[in-house]
């Protein structure tokens, strides 16, 4: 009786440590909740990386990266996961599954060649994603990270405001994203992003890339965007009108019937 | 007017030569790989039709050839998230156009490629236009 009643604890404790965030139930805004957003950095509108520098960044880094130095430092990899990248490009596959319209999933998708919306409400920083129409959250309300998330292509995300910066602290990844192209990652990987405007209609955005298993030092990639307050964000749908793909052996092909 | 054509031209030189290179990956979703990316080949034909769609625009031209046989074009175009925000529209390219096109042909001489430039009548039409906003 007494060892069942222990039991009973000890899966209470577990419980509450998993779902400490799923249980985070955010209180509802205030009219001073709405006060302190709009003292906050002006993040609002759409923005796109520029050209320039022509790095290609962090993750899946299929989008220019701008204000990257032109020829960045890759990741730099244990034994275990240089072989893994080795093994990786001999298969030398021509394309990756985004031709088949699978969105690249953190950090690649914050390296697209398409523009980005951002929406500050209390508690909450939302990143509106034009390519693949894909959203990221980012809760700065408080909650803890999960200790142990579940694998998801953009993660589990919670952020602070530190000096008009925000750093966004995002962990739980699934498996078919990448630090960068061939690159894979471990269970652990974390990714911090450091967003701040430099000038009234610029922003950085720092992206350091921690993985015990797969890398042997923090990396870390910067991008610099610029604000089109003219642009709004437009719909990508992109099995619309897909024609590339590329199939399970890395063979792409275009499909060129009418 | 002659800065802005300049301006074209200059960024048309960019990303082609950035696409060269491979520096410059202005493709959101896929890889050069179906490309001939060492070829450039233009051709002329008649817009049968044009796609204003994603992921990626579409060009269809018929072309005839030496043999006299029509052939249909495929040419694959930037997104018209990108294009619609420099300067083109789904009105750019229209069926009936009489249109000459330069392309980076597919691999195994399948007839298409991918857009480098256009001209129809005294319109040149570039891969990446010019940003509106900062015209």
């Amino acid at each position: 009786m007494r060892h069942a009643a222990r039991l009973f604890a000890a899966t209470l404790v577990v419980a509450t440590n998993v779902h400490a965030q799923q249980n985070f139930v955010p209180k509802k805004p205030t009219e001073a909740d709405w006060t302190a957003v709009a003292k906050l950095p002006d993040f609002t509108g759409v923005w796109e990386a520029t050209f320039g520098g022509g790095g290609r960044g962090a993750g899946g880094g299929r989008g220019r990266a701008g204000g990257a130095p032109a020829f960045p430092a890759g990741p730099q990899l244990t034994p275990a996961y240089a072989e893994k990248r080795r093994a990786n490009q001999a298969k030398g596959a021509e394309d990756s599954q985004a031709a088949n319209c699978l969105p690249p999933g953190m950090p690649g998708i914050m390296g697209q060649p398409y523009p980005m919306e951002f929406l500050l409400t209390p508690g909450l920083v939302t990143i509106v994603i034009e390519a693949y129409s894909q959203v990221r959250h980012i809760y700065t309300d408080g909650r803890p990270l999960p200790d142990d998330p579940d694998q998801k292509f953009f993660g589990t995300s919670i952020g602070r405001w530190e000096n008009g910066t925000l750093v966004a602290e995002t962990v739980g990844f699934s498996p078919q994203t990448e630090i960068a192209p061939g690159t894979p990652h471990g269970d652990h990987m974390k990714i911090v992003e450091r967003f701040t405007l430099t000038d009234p209609d610029t922003m950085t955005i720092e992206t350091t890339v921690t993985d015990p298993e797969a890398l042997t030092a923090p990396y870390t990639t910067t991008r610099t965007l610029r604000r089109h307050r003219a642009w709004s964000i437009a719909e990508y749908i992109c099995e619309e009108n897909n024609r590339n793909s590329v199939d399970a052996n890395g063979k792409a092909g275009i499909n060129i019937k009418k | 007017m002659q800065i802005r054509r300049f301006r074209e031209l200059v960024i048309g030189s960019m990303v082609i030569g950035g696409l060269a290179m491979g520096s410059v990956q202005l493709s959101a979703h896929h890889s050069f790989a179906a490309f001939d990316m060492s070829k450039e080949q233009t051709i002329t034909g008649v817009v049968s039709r044009f796609d204003w769609t994603n992921p990626h625009t579409f060009i269809w031209v018929d072309v005839t050839n030496e043999k006299g046989v029509v052939e249909n074009w495929a040419i694959e175009g930037m997104s018209p998230n990108y294009l619609g925000r420099r300067g083109w529209s789904k009105n750019s390219v229209k069926p009936g156009d009489k249109i000459t096109v330069t392309v980076r042909p597919l691999k195994e001489g399948k007839t298409g490629g991918m857009f480098i430039r256009a001209q129809i009548g005294d319109r040149v039409l570039m891969p990446t236009g010019t940003p509106t906003d900062e015209r």
